[in-house]
């Protein structure tokens, strides 16, 4: 039960054609946390580029997905994080995560997007400070 | 989806249901999925005859263990090439498949089987299986290897082929590979004998913004041609004249000339192919050279929306024959992926 462990502070900010919400990352606020560059991740069928993305304990993540074609998934595995990223020319969708446990954690694709969906994989590794 | 209009020199159009697709995926856990694709092919064929034909191409259970182990077992697709494994109709540039991807590489191409495939590092990936092999005795001077696709239709194991790919996909845009496929097929005949078959494949692909270019070359080796085309021969009456060599290759490069305008995108492309299914005969053989072909092919995609394409190319086929006119041809399609 890994869930149990550790906490994720999810946002979603989908920049549709620039009708992007004002004040999206509100759900961050209270999160005291050292943040870092944002870690843009590309979806195409069937990657994620980069598919390994290292972070340590309590840094709060912030990753922008993007999509090169269809509309893909964003799933961490055993946390609550799982969204929609837009089709090509749609925008982008952004997720803020904060570890606060050491381990490695899957994501995927949860979108079912083509004949190789199941491949469309990737590993948060969080390291202890 | 897709839809085909082809309208090669000489000869009528033909109007096409090429192929209609139904993917189904389902998570029993967060490590066992099923994935299921069905092929509903030419299903409305005007002016030939060829039928219909109902496909299973997909269905297999992977059980993910690891990000760098995992196992998949059923009907699953051939790791091999650019298009096998990446066939959605929007993704790839021209109505049909380039010809490598037919007569060399037989997309689309699945068989039953068992294997392992996983990530390591940023980027390295691997897959590699058993699975049932091709069956030699359809093999043609023509066509290469594509009619020797089993389909995991009463597939003869009683020999068995495995294949493997490397993959490098750490860079954004940038997808390079190997792909090996070595299998033993001839099994139909009596006295037995072997037909061992090796192909090996390169292939990258790479896109930045706008523009996307495309690399493949494949090379394809058969061995006991002489007795396989001897005991084809005598079994239907003509020797199918199977090469011990072929070999094939494209380059494509595509621009979207409109990106991100409100009514959509527009790419335009061209391709150089060159598939030669007759490269080297075993002793007393003349290679047909009418299938020494190459294939400069234009045309553009317009998607309206990135899941939809509308398609139209110009394909100039030459051939080696000097009494065989390869014809052009003038495509029509469109795909789309829901
Ligand atoms: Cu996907």
């Amino acid at each position: 039960m890994r869930r149990s462990f550790w906490l994720v502070c999810v946002s979603v900010v989908v920049s549709a054609l620039g009708t992007a919400p004002p004040g999206g990352l509100a759900a961050q606020q209270g999160t005291e946390s050292k943040a870092e560059p944002v870690v843009r991740i590309r979806a195409e069928r069937f990657t994620f580029t980069p598919s390994e993305v290292r972070t340590t304990v309590g840094t709060r993540l912030d990753i922008e997905l993007k999509s090169d074609d269809t509309v893909h998934g964003f799933r961490i595995i055993g946390t609550d994080v799982n969204v929609e990223v837009p089709k090509r020319g749609k925008g982008s969708v952004r997720v803020v995560f904060t570890p606060t446990t050491p381990g490695r954690y899957t994501f995927e694709c949860s979108h079912t997007c083509g004949a190789g969906h199941s491949f469309m994989r990737g590993v948060i590794i969080v390291e202890a400070k | 989806m897709e839809f085909h209009y082809n309208k090669p020199e000489f000869v009528d159009g033909e109007l096409d249901f090429h192929r209609f697709v139904l993917l189904v995926t389902h998570r029993y856990s967060d490590r066992i999925r099923f994935v299921g694709e069905l092929e509903v092919a030419h299903a409305f064929v005007e002016g030939l005859e060829e039928a219909g034909e109902l496909e299973l191409e997909q269905a297999y259970l992977d059980f993910l263990f690891s990000r760098g182990l995992n196992i998949r077992a059923g009907l699953m697709l051939m790791p091999v090439g650019i298009i096998n494994e990446r066939h959605e109709p929007p993704v790839f540039y021209g109505v049909e498949r380039p010809l490598v991807d037919t007569a060399l590489i037989p997309t689309t191409w699945f068989e039953i089987g068992v294997g392992v495939h996983g990530e390591v590092g940023r980027g390295w990936r691997y897959r590699a299986f058993l699975t049932a092999p091709l069956d030699a005795e359809r093999f043609t001077a023509e066509d290469g290897l594509r009619d020797g696709r089993q389909k995991g239709s009463r597939t003869n194991a009683g020999r068995l082929a495995a294949t493997a790919r490397l993959e490098y996909v750490g860079t954004p845009g940038l997808t390079t590979g190997v792909s090996v496929w070595t299998g033993r097929s001839g099994f139909q005949f009596r006295p037995r004998f072997d037909v061992p078959v090796h192909l090996i494949e390169a292939d990258a692909r790479y896109s930045f913004d706008r523009l996307e270019l495309r690399a493949e070359a494949v090379q394809v080796s058969v061995g006991n041609t002489p007795d396989l085309n001897d005991a084809v021969g005598r079994t239907i009456g003509i020797d199918p004249n199977v090469a011990k060599t072929m070999r094939g290759g494209y380059l494509e490069a595509g621009y979207r000339v409109v990106s991100g305008a409100r009514f959509g995108d527009i790419g335009a492309f061209v391709r150089y192919e060159s598939v030669d299914t007759q490269h080297r005969m075993a002793d007393g053989y003349l290679p047909l050279r009418e299938f020494d072909r190459t294939a400069w092919v234009v045309g553009a995609t317009y998607w309206p929306d990135a899941d939809i394409a509308l398609k139209f190319d110009y394909t100039m086929l030459r051939n080696r024959s000097v009494s065989i006119v390869a014809p052009n041809s003038f495509n029509l399609g469109l795909g789309w992926w829901f």
